[in-house]
């Protein structure tokens, strides 16, 4: 079926906008995820949101808001132990997303029958986004959206020099947790569409890719949003074309456009 | 004019701390230190590494937790923010990163202050306005700490804290720093606290010295401060002051 076409089912038009969405707010806070190197930080979350998924589908719920719940504490947790213990917040990533993703399969045990949902969400299914997760992914975007651009400049600040920042009044604590709240609701948000293996690569390849090009911050930001969107679509529409998995297909027409940008950027 | 006590009348200091005490568990940081620096005063903290040097810098501006009283101008640091300007130990940063010096300066801008602040704070560190073009990776590391310098100074502080400004800085570099630091206190009247272990650039530089080797060991002026005693005592027996024919050098 010609392409065009396609583009009038309903289903197709809210994956794509559900992408363009949420490929503006996870390149907005990659660029953070990566000046802070946090990339691990977004696949943990994402792992993790798996306890939030079986807790839904054993109690009969909508899996998207409690792992959306779930996620948050996971968050949380990870902030408050990074300030308690005197471990690398890696490790301490690491074992909460272990033990969160343990737990998940534990639970799933319990859950009778085949669970279609689970496989979707640990792949991606953007053909099965609804108008309620189209407008769940639009609100929680525009506040974080809304946050990000009114704390820019003391967030930016302390991702640079925390300890300047602290001193010149910006609340570096705060924006810290905020942050981490906004990068686990995006990742979730990410799940649905991505899945949790590969949700983390939309938060680490466009900035990843915009920085090999851009000359100074301003075109860093702009052109790790354009590059996120231009993933998104091109994904997208190869894997309508072609018949392929969508959350893979975007990811390697994200690793597409970061080859092409390390092989031809200026010096 | 200095800020002065209204009870006395007398210039507030710009710095006084009284019994503080840092204790990470059982491991004593800063054992009951007590001094004062006056306004408008360059002053220095000498001693050995793991000394409390930087641990002491950071329990002033209330970015480690202590016992005791630390005040700035007569306050707690946080009723002074915007009159205390500060350049850490380290600024570890990918070199990579693209950010320009105008955008790291702009970062750092208070509402207050307008844009063309950042050009008056790049002449007063002895930079030209070209630099604002350029990445901050790509800055020789006495330019980057002259930026750091410059991001401290944006909002006009009354006291700026150094933390070892010239540490692993070229004779060239370290010279523009002093440069700097002098003109800063000079033309503006900026207290000045650093951390150093420069002793050459500390007598000829500072108006008062604080020997700190988890305790205040000595205290003063450069001359009066930095005796063979003294510097026994921080540095181990083995060390002791020649004077050069211009300079003092720790040997």
């Amino acid at each position: 079926m010609p392409l065009l076409e396609l583009l009038n089912y309903p289903f197709l038009q809210r994956a794509i906008i559900a992408g363009l969405i949420l490929g503006l707010l996870l390149a907005c806070l990659g660029v953070y995820v990566t000046l802070r190197r946090m990339a691990f930080f977004g696949d943990g979350i994402a792992h993790a949101s798996l306890a939030g998924i079986a807790i839904a589908l054993l109690a009969g719920l909508t899996p998207l808001p409690v792992a959306l719940v779930w996620s948050l504490v996971v968050a949380v947790i990870i902030f408050l132990l990074e300030r308690k213990v005197k471990l690398p917040t890696d490790s301490i990533i690491g074992i909460l997303f272990t033990a969160s993703m343990a737990l998940g399969v534990v639970l799933m045990r319990f859950t009778p029958g085949y669970q279609p949902d689970l496989v979707s969400y640990l792949f991606g299914s953007i053909l099965s986004i609804q108008n309620t997760d189209l407008w769940i992914t639009a609100g929680i975007t525009a506040a974080i959206l809304i946050w990000l651009f009114t704390s820019f400049r003391g967030l930016t600040f302390m991702s640079l020099t925390e300890e300047s920042a602290a001193v010149a009044g910006v609340k570096v604590k705060l924006h810290t947790l905020v942050l981490y709240v906004s990068l686990a609701l995006a990742t979730v948000l990410g799940v649905k569409m991505l899945g949790i293996v590969l949700v983390s690569a939309l938060l680490i390849l466009p900035p990843a890719t915009s920085r090999l090009i851009a000359k100074n911050f301003r075109q860093y930001f702009i052109l790790s949003v354009v590059v996120a969107e231009v993933t998104i679509l091109a994904g997208l529409l190869a894997s309508f074309q072609f018949d392929l998995p969508s959350g893979a297909s975007i990811v390697l027409a994200g690793t597409v456009l970061f080859c092409l940008a390390a092989v031809f950027r200026r010096r | 004019m200095s800020p002065r006590s209204k009870k006395t009348n007398e210039p507030i200091p710009a710095i006084f701390v009284e019994n503080l005490n840092v204790k990470y568990g059982d491991n004593v940081v800063v054992d009951d230190i007590s001094f004062s620096v006056g306004q408008g005063t360059v002053a220095a903290i000498v001693g050995p590494n793991g000394s409390g040097k930087t641990t002491l810098m950071k329990a002033i501006l209330g970015l480690a937790p202590f016992r005791g009283e630390a005040l700035v101008l007569g306050q707690h640091f946080h009723e002074v923010r915007g009159r205390v300007g500060y350049v850490p130990q380290r600024f570890t940063f990918d070199r990579d990163f693209p950010i320009t010096v105008e955008e790291f300066l702009h970062l750092a801008l208070g509402t207050k202050c307008l844009p063309s602040r950042i050009l008056t704070v790049i002449k007063e560190v002895g930079l030209t306005p070209l630099v604002l073009h350029k990445r901050l990776g790509t800055l020789s590391g006495g330019q980057l700490q002259r930026i750091l310098i410059a991001q401290a100074i944006l909002n006009d502080p009354a006291i700026l804290f150094l933390d070892e400004p010239s540490t692993g800085i070229d004779v060239a570099g370290e010279t523009a720093i002093h440069d700097v630091i002098e003109h800063l206190n000079k033309e503006h009247h900026t207290t000045i606290l650093m951390v150093s272990h420069d002793i050459a650039m500390i007598s000829c530089l500072v108006d008062q010295v604080l020997c700190l080797n988890k305790k205040l060991l000595c205290s003063g002026p450069p001359k009066k401060a930095l005796t063979q005693k003294s510097l026994g005592e921080l540095f181990g027996p083995h060390h002791s002051l020649y004077e050069h024919h211009q300079h003092h050098h720790e040997a």
